[in-house]
């Protein structure tokens, strides 16, 4: 168990040193810092002098290295727009999209699970029927057009919902909330559902798909013919084993929200990091998307770090068949 | 007929397709009394594990039974299967590896059982369970292991004590020893001979091994297409076949004995019809050697309560 485990943990900090990698490169050759940092007017003098300070004279290894050691006490250099270090302006941003990221994965996880469920138990039903063809729209329709038309529908016509950024935001330390005040969970409704609709969709079919399959194995078949009630043929025997592979697509999308939280916040003016990043890009703020791809990959390789975690929780079969190996 | 445990009566299962119905059961009649292995034996296709989960109403859609009725006890459980199953009659599937769920502790699922049929707390309930692996051969101790750490064999052991938790009337085995070694195979049915005997249980044995039928059941039933072909007593029906399909079974079931090295087996010619493909009047007849004119006209229905073949049809059968 404490074997996979750690040998879990060094494969991720492989993969993090190669993420790592390609965020320094984006760093270090995209564009040239000293011209972005010194401006047209400045003498060879203080260009030498700032090329040594940064340590671009450096060997490509140490400079690597020291980009790494920076990265580990969350130091990225200083923003080329309002020169404020770039991990405060990460650190402002971050509380949105995670609390957005958050909700709307709650969303998609058990909403898509609970109706996966449904829709497999009550194969060919018309409600069951109903809600797959409604399905096909959320995987089919792109995350921008479904929140144009919810900002269309509840903001504009029923003007129940705002169309736009974060409501009020309560300061808890350095973590800002929306959770606690009624026009920040309002404002948190559109965007959640415009992030999260495909993911539901996706893992509902995949739940239904998963349970369906489930349900012909012989355990189930040999469980009703126990005579056990439906509810625990479904819940105790049929369900466990379908979420083993639910999880996996599940973890990935999460990584996945995160990554595309970057349309929705833009749609929706959302004060997040995915906003920071898109502006940076039309600025070429190099500090603040290298940055940006460090974080999205270091939240990738926790997530598929918790799901493996999570696999060896639910299937007794792993847990024992990586140590004897 | 008091002694009848249960009465299949007149079933037919029907599939529809998008061709039209197939009928993977047809008018199949049989009982099983108190006590009795009846066996069940034919091709793979014949009908004899769906005759099984007919019985339980766990006929897979598009699947379902479209007349007869089936009598447990005196009364029609048409309606009534879940409240028969696991308690009253129930079912070992061919396959140990797949028939435990795989993430749940064998304990579990033994208590899962116990608790569900029988009204005892639940520290009875684990003696029970323990009792019940210690009866079919397992180390009452590993109660708290899963399913993967047990052979195929011990596995189908499990399986037994969980049919046999509900302590019921009925045991349905679906080939429960095709998936297992040869060696293996002759334990767990002497196992699941000796604690039905023990019991007072009866055993429905659905197999396509001739020699299980021949030292296991005391009856035992020949289906051929969704039919029932022949039907009696084991010795009899085994050494003295009445139907043509039942005689080709027998002489093509291979022997170990000084007489029968070297020769050939004998073969029955063609195969079995497709459901969507059978024949008019009976479904042997294109195989049979002894086909005549009215067998390929009408269905023969069950001469003298033993073989459906019209070659019996003027000829008593004497007891």
């Amino acid at each position: 168990m404490l074997v996979i485990i750690f040998r879990r943990l060094g494969q991720s900090i492989l993969v993090l040193f190669i993420v790592a990698l390609i965020s320094f490169l984006i760093f270090r050759y995209v564009g040239n810092p000293v011209d972005n940092l010194m401006g047209q007017e400045a003498t060879l003098a203080q260009r030498a002098a700032l090329i040594e300070a940064l340590g671009l004279n450096d060997p490509f290894y140490k400079q690597y290295f020291n980009f790494i050691w920076k990265a580990l006490q969350f130091d990225f250099g200083n923003s080329y727009r309002g020169a404020l270090p770039v991990s405060e302006l990460i650190a402002s941003r971050l509380p949105a999209t995670i609390e957005l990221a958050v909700t709307s994965a709650f969303f998609a996880l058990v909403l898509g699970v609970i109706i996966g469920i449904y829709t497999a138990i009550n194969r060919g039903g018309y409600i069951a029927n109903l809600i797959l063809s409604t399905s096909l729209i959320g995987v089919s329709l792109p995350t921008f057009l479904i929140g144009v038309l919810l900002i269309w529908l509840f903001a504009v016509e029923l003007k129940w919902l705002p169309s736009f950024g974060r409501g009020d935001v309560v300061q808890l330390g350095w973590w800002s909330t929306g959770f606690l005040t009624i026009s920040g969970i309002k404002s948190l409704v559109l965007p959640s559902i415009t992030l999260g609709l495909y993911q539901l969709t996706l893992i509902m079919r995949l739940t239904r798909s998963e349970m369906l399959e489930v349900m012909r194995q012989d355990y189930v078949r040999f469980a009703k013919a126990l005579g056990l009630s439906s509810k625990q043929v479904n819940f105790n025997h049929a369900l466990p084993n379908t979420l083993v592979p639910v999880i996996t697509i599940a973890g990935l999308q999460l990584g996945s929200i995160v990554a595309f939280a970057i349309i929705t916040e833009t749609v929706f003016q959302w004060p997040g990091v995915g906003l920071l990043f898109i502006n940076a890009v039309y600025f070429v703020d190099i500090p603040v998307m290298s940055a940006y791809l460090l974080l999205v990959g270091v939240l990738f390789v926790i997530i598929n770090l918790i799901v493996d975690l999570l696999y060896l929780a639910i299937d007794p079969r792993l847990r024992d068949s990586n140590t004897s190996e | 007929m008091d002694d009848n445990l249960l009465e299949v009566r007149n079933i037919s299962v029907t599939f529809k397709n998008r061709y039209g119905t197939l009928k993977a059961l047809d008018n199949l009649s049989l009982n099983v009394k108190k006590g009795e292995i009846l066996g069940l034996v034919g091709e793979s296709g014949a009908g004899k594990s769906m005759t099984g989960a007919a019985i339980l109403g766990l006929i897979d859609p598009p699947g379902h039974m479209s007349s007869g009725e089936i009598w447990y006890k005196g009364k029609c459980i048409n309606d009534a299967h879940e409240a028969i199953r696991g308690r009253e009659i129930s079912m070992i599937f061919q396959d140990p590896l797949m028939s435990l769920n795989p993430l749940r502790r064998i304990g579990d699922q033994l208590l899962e059982t116990i608790l569900t049929h029988m009204n005892v707390t639940k520290s009875e309930a684990i003696k029970r369970a323990r009792k019940g692996l210690e009866e079919v051969g397992i180390d009452p101790n590993r109660l708290n292991s899963y399913p993967h750490t047990f052979s195929g064999g011990m596995r189908q052991r499990v399986v037994i004590a969980l049919a046999l938790a509900p302590e019921p009337s009925l045991i349905i085995a679906d080939e429960p020893t095709t998936a297992l070694d040869v060696s293996v195979q002759a334990q767990i049915l002497d196992l699941l001979k000796n604690l039905c005997k023990e019991r007072g249980t009866s055993i429905i044995l659905v197999t396509h091994d001739m020699g299980v039928i021949a030292q296991t059941t005391d009856r035992v039933g020949v289906l051929y297409a969704g039919r029932l072909a022949e039907i009696g007593d084991t010795r009899e029906v085994l050494t003295n076949p009445k139907h043509p399909y039942t005689k080709g079974l027998v002489d093509s079931t291979p022997r170990i004995d000084a007489n029968s090295f070297y020769k050939e087996l004998y073969q029955i010619s063609g195969t079995m019809p497709k459901l969507d493909a059978m024949p008019n009047g009976c479904a042997f007849h294109p195989r049979c050697e002894f086909a005549i004119d009215k067998c390929s006209k009408e269905t023969p229905q069950v001469f003298s309560d033993r073989a459906a073949c019209w070659l019996l049809e003027n000829e008593a059968i004497v007891e």
